[in-house]
């Protein structure tokens, strides 16, 4: 990973149960632990994207090459 | 050979060759059900009465002149995340207890029009949200896992409980239990089967296809569910019974590709050997075997897990709030973690997946088709939750499940597994066949000339429900070592 990506850092279970409340999704006390852990799991294997240099590539849903087509019946 | 047995093309020539009736051939079907269902649990809802009122339909219209084509009266199984109006669409989750379909899915419809039997749904893992689906059972040995999520529907079609069924892959969940359970499975390019009517998991990554016994068979469905006519000259997208273009079973002039990075990386010795055995046979039907650079490969988990993660948290926004101790809670903790992803995530991941599929289509400028395995190991016990490699590697067993098929879900390419044959366990392996995009033509044709070098093509799982001995498989060095319990 690049120096000027630095990796993201981990959620504590306070921080989930703040963004959850700020995504509108109060969690329970009891579930925090097993939802920090996951997100966190879930940050690591995403993170790897930081990696990637992207210059002017545009998301794929705003990109003409590829393989999607419209329904081929129509 | 009793009816249950017959693949969809068997049973319908004869049916059309009036050896057959839509009837017996039902009537036989569901027999063939109730006598293992209580073992496997492949189905949500049997609708006996229904399909039998349906077959007799077909019967008389048959009778009476008015052929629809080859799935006519012909029974078979809709994933339970596929509408047919006035039915419930559970998705194998308490969330959806009190769910009526208001209108038929567009494959539910174009099925319907073909004169198909519908013989009820058949389980997912819950909403599609997992790789195993713990309600059933694996078809060659029932303390196994089915694979998923369309886990009822390959065992149901594994097992004769359905001539054919329909599945949905998003990161595999067609292919992976198509290849745990010895049958074929095909999932199409994007877009290509249209979706309307089918919940949804993550709308870029979401894909219906068809379960089969036989790559033919998958042609068949494919045909009817692309909604082309078959005599349409002008079809230049799917195969079309009776026309040849090719001399059959001959591969001479085609490229087929084989990896040198990744789909051979973590990959159980038995399940390497028995795919490369399978690529040896299409080099001898005289395709030319070229090495291919698979590209991108560190990003692919992490592009698959960027899209579908906060996709299906956003699918299930309103539920996940009003009922989230409906769900089981294997999708509810990953339903909510997805609400802590940010924009910048899910953007960088469809940007990467722009980057990849640029990527593969410049890889497959330089062959026909990909073949490699479809899955790393077969079907793992019942409750085990990691597999350690010999690299010494631990991945779990749901990440191993998914590693081989996500590239094709990411870039829409096709992705056929095909069943090349057994492990030392008796366990069914599976070969996956990847081509561009709209080549399913190309990918059926390699398929079907495989299939025809195997004498076992179509036949069910073993009776017992547990494995046969394996198929000319030589002594193999340690497999992958199974942890049972363990996380990575």
């Amino acid at each position: 990973m690049p120096p000027e990506a630095p990796v993201p850092a981990d959620l504590t279970p306070q921080d989930v149960a703040q963004w959850a409340r700020r995504a509108g999704l109060p969690l329970e006390s009891e579930r925090l632990d097993a939802v920090t852990a996951t997100a966190n799991h879930i940050q690591a294997v995403v993170a790897t994207l930081r990696e990637l240099d992207f210059a002017d590539v545009p998301p794929a849903s705003a990109d003409t090459v590829g393989p999607e087509v419209r329904d081929a019946a129509v | 050979m009793r009816p249950y047995e017959l693949t969809l093309a068997a049973a319908a020539a004869a049916i059309r060759a009036g050896e057959l009736s839509p009837v017996e051939l039902t009537d036989s079907v569901l027999a063939r059900a109730e006598a293992v269902e209580g073992r496997l649990h492949a189905f949500v809802t049997l609708r006996a009465d229904e399909a039998r009122a349906s077959a007799a339909r077909a019967a008389h219209e048959i009778a009476a002149g008015r052929a629809r084509g080859p799935l006519h009266g012909v029974p078979m199984g809709l994933k339970d995340l596929i509408d047919v109006k006035g039915q419930p669409t559970t998705a194998s989750s308490s969330v959806r207890a009190d769910h009526v379909a208001d209108a038929d899915s567009a494959v539910a419809a174009r099925l319907a029009d073909a004169g198909a039997v519908l013989l009820g749904k058949t389980h997912t893992h819950e909403f599609a949200y997992g790789l195993t689906t713990p309600q059933t059972r694996n078809a060659w040995d029932a303390g196994r896992v089915a694979g998923g999520s369309s886990g009822g529907s390959a065992v149901a079609v594994a097992a004769g409980e359905a001539t054919f069924a329909l599945g949905t892959d998003t990161g595999g969940s067609i292919r992976v239990p198509a290849a745990l359970n010895g049958v074929v499975g095909l999932k199409p390019t994007y877009g290509l089967v249209p979706r309307d009517g089918v919940t949804s998991l993550s709308w870029s990554l979401d894909h219906v296809g068809p379960v089969t016994r036989t790559v033919e068979d998958a042609a068949l469905v494919l045909a009817t569910l692309t909604g082309h006519d078959p005599r349409d000259p002008a079809d230049a997208t799917v195969p079309r019974q009776g026309r040849r273009p090719y001399p059959e079973g001959d591969l001479t002039g085609l490229r087929v590709g084989v990896p040198r990075n990744y789909y051979f990386d973590r990959v159980a010795p038995d399940v390497e050997s028995a795919v490369r055995d399978a690529i040896d046979r299409l080099r001898d039907l005289g395709a030319e075997l070229v090495d291919v650079e698979i590209p991108m490969t560190r990003y692919v988990q992490a592009v698959q897990w960027g899209l579908m993660v906060p996709e299906a948290t956003s699918y299930h926004e309103r539920t996940l709030r009003a009922a989230p101790e409906l769900y089981a809670p294997d999708v509810r903790v990953l339903l909510e973690a997805g609400e802590l992803l940010l924009a910048g995530d899910y953007l960088r991941a469809q940007r990467a997946r722009t980057l990849m599929r640029r990527a593969w289509t410049r890889m497959l400028d330089a062959v026909d088709v990909i073949a490699a395995p479809t899955v790393p190991l077969t079907a793992a016990p019942a409750g085990q939750q990691s597999v350690q490699w010999a690299d010494g590697s631990v991945e779990s067993v749901s990440d191993s499940y998914v590693r081989l098929s996500a590239p094709a879900n990411i870039t829409g390419v096709p992705a056929l597994t095909v069943p090349v044959g057994q492990d030392r366990a008796g366990l069914p392996v599976g070969m996956q066949l990847i081509g561009r995009p709209l080549g399913e033509r190309t990918v059926l044709r390699v398929g079907s000339a495989y299939e025809a070098t195997r004498a076992d093509a179509g036949r069910l799982a073993p009776e017992t429900g547990t494995p046969a001995a394996a198929e000319s498989m030589p002594p193999a060095p340690p497999a992958a070592r199974h942890l049972p319990g363990r996380r990575s």
